[in-house]
Parts: C-alpha cells; structure tokens; sequence
C-alpha cells in the first residue's frame, strides 16, 4: 500500500517535472546573482538595494523582458557587510547557481575581496563601493557605477571650500578601507583651499554610542564636523549624538550616504546638512519617474540612492545582454557596456577602460525633512 | 588634559557603563542561580527596545508607559523561554543547555528581522534631546536616566534578593539546588522567577538605551557580548561582580577610547577577558567553585 503512495507520487513528480522543463526551454530566465548585506547592521541598506532592483526587473520584465523574451530573475546572497561571506557568496553564485551575471559590491571592503572571485569569470556589476582600487585593479568584466570616492570628494572638496565658509574642520570616520581613504582625500583636498583639518576619529562598523568620540571632537571646536557614515543605522545615531552633545557648527554628511531613512531616523538632527549623491529625488527624468512609481507600488520605503544603483545596474545589464544578444557571451556584454553612452534612471552613464562609470553628481541639502538638489 | 573633557568622558563611560550593569545582571543572575549560560540573553534586550518601539507607536503610549509595558512583556516571554527551553533540559549537560540557547538567540534574532524588519528603528523619547547642562558638562536627560533607573533597580534587585522569601530560595538554589529541593523550595518556581528578573532586566536596558542609539534586530549580539565581558570580570554570578565590572568596562572604554584611540576601546574588553582569566579565572567579585 505504500509503495504504491510512493509510485504514484514519484509519477506524479516526473509528470511536473516534465512539464516544468518544457516550460522552462521556451523562456529560461536570465539569472542575476545579487550579493548584498541582508543581515547585520547594513541590512537595511541590502534590502533597499535589492529593492531597487527588484522595482526595475519587474519594469523590464513587464516590458516582455531581454533577448527575445527571457524574463529576469534575482538570485539572492547574503554578504553580511563581511569581505569573507561575500567571497563565499560569489562562489556559491558562481560555482552552485551558475548564475548569468552578479551585481555586488555595496560596501567598499565586500568589493574588493570579492572582485578576485569573479576576474575573469563573470560579467560583475559593483554599485556604491566608493574605493577607487574597486576599478583600478578591476578585470575586464568587471564595471562600477557609483563614482570613486576621489571622484566625489573632489567634487564635494570645492563646494565645501566655496560655499561654507569654515575654517576648521574635523571628522569622525568608519574604520575600514573606504573610511581611512575619505579622510586621506578630505585632508588633501581641503588642505589645499586652506581650511584646516583639526583631527579624526576612527569608529567601528558595530559601535552603537559615539558619545566617546564626539566628546574628543567637540573639544576640537572646529567650525565643522564631517561625518563619514555608510550605514543608516550608525549615521542615524552619529547625527543625533552629534547634536545631543551640544555641537553648535556646520554639520556634513559623507558623499552618496544621504537618504530617505535616514532623514526620518536623524529627525531634526540632519535638518539643513549637506551631501553630495547621484541620485537627485527631485529630477524630472522620466524613467527615474517611472522607476520610483514602480517602487512605490511595490515596496514601502522611500526610494533611494542604493536603490537606484541597483535599478541602473539592472538596466544596463539588460541592455548590453540584448546588445550582445546573449546572457552569457562575457566578451561582448562587456563590449557593449563601454562602447558607447547609456540613457539611465540617473541621466547619461558611459563606461572608461577599466570599467569605471562616469556620471552626473548633484549636490544636495535636507530641507523641511526632504532631500533636494541645490542648483547653483 | 582638559579636566572639562575628562570629566565628560567619565560621565559618558559611567552611563554606558550602568547600561552594561543591567544587561550583566540578569546573565550572571541566571548563571549563579541556575548555572545556565544564556547566548540568547541579548536578544531579550533587543526585544525590550522593539517592545517599547511597537509599544509606543501602535497603542500610542508615551515613552515611560511604553518601556514599563515592553519590560512587563518580555519578562512573560521570559517565563514561556523558560518553560520551553531552559526547564525541560535542566537534566542535560551544560554544553546542550549552552547550544540551545544559541540557537534560541538565532530564532529571536532572525525572527525579529522578519518580523520588525530590517530598518533600522528609532525609539522616540522626550529626554533624548533635552540636555543637562552642569557647567560645561553635558549630558542629556536619557543618558541621566538610564544611571538613575539602573541604579534604583539594582538596589531594589539587592534587596529582594537579601531579604524576600523568593530571594532566600534564590540562593538556596544557588548553593545547592538537591539540598534546596529536599528542604522545600519549589525548584521550578525559581526557574520561573530567575528568568522573568533577567529577561525583564534585559528588556529594561533595552527600552532605556533604544532611544540613545537606532536599534537593529541584530543589536543583541551587540549586548550579550558587552554582557559576558561584564561577567568574566566581575565573576560569574556575582550581582555585585556585575555592577563594579560593568561601571569599570564603561569608563576604561571610553577613557582609553579618549585617551589612546577608539579602536582600542573595542579591543580593551576582549583584552580584560583574557587577563582576568589568566590570572583570576573566577572574577574579581566571584568565588573559585571546585567540580
């Protein structure tokens, strides 16, 4: 009698499975493998990421999807913010999944280890990693769309000399590789225009009470404190302690770390701070339009930033699979990507030799609790 | 030296340290009584801090209401713990307790992200922004607060623990739990009592510090390793051990995190641990058992 309950189901399991797999040959999705931080303190910055991405699938898919009709589908891995768990992501990805193409690369440190996994292997998409040797010794398949902290702070660095009128200055740092390089960068940079920088304090990426360090810097008596803060949670509470402690200066919030979240966590604490970002909420770009309505009806956060690099990333895999006209032809994905300009949710993006993106930075200012690009 | 600066830098490590206190407490609480080690310890204070979030925003209570209801509340959830995990497995060896209730933190834990989220939260409070001004000094009215609650409800720990019938059967238990059972003392009922005190004190420490900082599901890990350091210096299962252990880990963090360098501050606990347990294993305040 049970053997028979056993036959019977294992028959019915072939039939499915037959029937599945005739499905599956007519349109077999091209699989994106996503390596973000799900868990631990950045894990709200992962899941906006993926979020992001996940608004822009279901716009490409919606519009019949990529070569001839293949949908998108994310694959999903958890990196933890950890370089050693996003190497084994990447592996996973790679070696058990067989996935199309990876987009990582959220958190500088995660980048760089896990670039060495996929040289040459896979076209990989990395998105906010700031770290400049993300791209310097990056491989051929390898792209990264947020600008390189050099990019940004130079940027930043003569807005911050022009128009803030400060003398001094001091920062309060994440200690990690992209950390220790903004405050190499910021000192140089600012050095030059002549304002002074008058001390740093390095934190940790798990430290939940900043009391220690502001106490060191508010001692200081700088005219500003630049906070260089890449997750929401820690940012959240540097700005509000930054203000508890009764710090009357100018307040500045690291390049590409402004958001929606944060501006609601930080409360008034953020009012009037500045940044610099990619992604200006405000822009009348009509596939940013069309993005941040798909978002809305998908998800309940605001979008953001990382939201938004995610979506590019998709995007532009999309386009150069269709231009290459395979998911899996490396050579000529990549080919496409740095041939030529790509209209994007974040204006035109053009690719260098070693893969490192070029595109527009706004400046931006939290006004009446809103993120709005200020135009000079 | 600036004696303005130092002196700030001691009053932020006294309060970091009594919230340390009130997460130690209920872990060297539950080892001395039950000699149980419990991993899942700091997620009853990530609880306590989602409680008095949930608390505040869905029923709209104010912030003091919403921590004592959130407190009250995990310490029930301490009894079904107890009841579900610890109590059936009180028989086994210490390393079956120790794992499960590992695995009881990774439940809470990843349960707690699917069920708050991930975002973070901000637990909002009228003291958070309002400062104290003595002289230069400034502290604000949470960070008085979370000293002040500390202190009165260790002291009131103190005293039921000296002098109420419970407390006597505590440490009965403490000493000899066969003894204590054949002599009459209801063996479960102080299973049940230990973990709602420590649960409780957990969640306290939660809702009084939720309002410093942004809380995370994660932030547990966060706690109950603060928690062990704690401990391992003051002596598993001294409450006294505990206070001083705690208050000495906040200022030593943030005078050397003043003094030397932030990332040294982190370090100096995992320092502690392994001087403490080279050279007096049992813990300043605790008293050598031999097994």
């Amino acid at each position: 009698m049970m053997k028979r309950k056993y036959l019977m189901a294992a028959a019915a399991a072939v039939l499915l499975g037959t029937a599945f797999g005739a499905q599956a040959q007519d349109k077999e999705p091209v699989r994106i493998g996503t390596i973000a931080p799900l868990s631990g303190p950045g894990a709200f910055d992962g899941q906006l990421a993926v979020e992001g991405m996940e608004a822009m699938v279901e716009i490409v898919n919606e519009n019949g999807g990529i070569l001839d009709g293949r949908m998108i589908e994310l694959v999903k891995y958890d990196d933890k913010g950890n370089p050693e768990e996003g190497v084994s992501a990447a592996k996973r990805a790679i070696e058990q999944d067989d996935v199309d193409a990876i987009v990582g690369g959220w958190f500088s440190s995660v980048a760089l280890t896990m670039k060495e996994v996929t040289r040459d292997r896979i076209i990989n998409v990395m998105t906010s990693t700031q770290h400049p040797n993300t791209t310097k010794e990056g491989h051929k398949y390898l792209f990264r769309l947020n600008a390189t902290s050099v990019m940004m702070s130079e940027t930043y660095a003569k807005f911050i000399c022009d128009k803030m009128d400060i003398e001094t200055i001091a920062f309060i740092t994440i200690n990690d590789d992209y950390g220790r390089l903004e405050v190499e960068n910021y000192e140089r940079l600012l050095d030059e225009c002549g304002i002074e920088v008058l001390g740093n304090e390095f934190y940790n990426k798990d430290d939940t009470d900043f009391t220690t360090a502001l106490t060191k810097l508010k001692a200081l008596d700088s005219d500003a404190i630049y906070v260089s803060a890449i997750n929401t949670a820690q940012g959240a509470t540097i700005y509000r302690q930054i203000k508890q402690s009764g710090y009357k200066g100018t307040t500045i919030a690291s390049a590409g770390n402004m958001n929606p979240k944060l501006v609601e966590l930080s409360g008034p604490a953020l009012e009037g701070v500045y940044s610099v970002s990619l992604f200006a909420p405000d822009s009348d770009s009509e596939k940013l339009k069309a993005w941040m309505e798909q978002y809305g009806e998908m998800f309940s956060n605001e979008p953001s930033f990382i939201g938004s690099l995610g979506a590019q990333a998709v995007e532009l895999l999309a386009g150069a699979m269709d231009e290459a006209g395979s998911a899996r032809d490396y050579d000529k994905i990549a080919e496409a990507l740095r041939g030529h300009e790509w209209e994007t949710i974040l204006g035109t993006i053009n690719f260098d030799e070693i893969g490192q993106a070029m595109q527009n930075i706004y400046l931006v200012q939290v006004k009446d609790g809103e993120i709005t690009s200020v135009n000079e | 030296m600036d004696y303005v600066v130092f002196a700030q830098q001691l009053t932020n490590g006294l309060v970091n340290g009594m919230t340390y206190v009130l997460i130690a407490t209920g872990l060297t609480l539950v080892f001395g009584v039950l000699h149980i080690i419990n991993f899942a310890h700091g997620e009853f204070y990530m609880l306590g801090a989602f409680f008095t979030y949930f608390a505040a925003k869905l029923l709209g209570l104010d912030y003091i209401s919403a921590a004592v209801v959130a407190t009250l509340g995990v310490a029930v959830l301490g009894i079904f713990a107890n009841r579900l995990f610890f109590w059936p497995l009180r028989k086994e060896h210490e390393f079956t307790v120790l794992l499960s209730s590992l695995g009881l933190a990774l439940l809470l834990t990843n349960g707690g992200e699917l069920i708050f989220g991930a975002d973070p939260k901000y637990v909002p409070s009228p003291f958070a922004d309002s400062v104290f001004e003595v002289g230069q000094l400034i502290v604000t009215q949470q960070r008085v607060l979370i000293f002040v609650v500390g202190a009165l409800v260790l002291f009131g720990l103190n005293l039921f623990i000296r002098h109420s019938r419970m407390g006597k059967m505590m440490r009965a238990t403490a000493q000899n739990p066969e003894g204590a059972a054949l002599s009459g003392v209801n063996i479960r009922q102080v299973y049940t009592v230990t973990f709602v005190l420590a649960c409780g004190l957990a969640a306290l420490a939660g809702a009084l510090v939720g309002p410093t900082a942004m809380i995370f599901p994660t932030v547990g890990s966060w706690a109950v390793l603060k928690g062990f350091i704690v401990v391992i210096l003051g002596g598993l299962g001294s409450i006294p051990g505990a206070l001083i252990g705690g208050l000495t880990l906040g200022v030593v963090e943030s005078l050397a995190g003043g003094y030397i360098s932030l990332g040294f501050a982190q370090a100096i606990g995992y320092a502690i641990i392994i001087v403490v347990l080279l050279w007096r294993p049992q813990g300043l305040f605790g008293t050598a058992r031999r097994t």
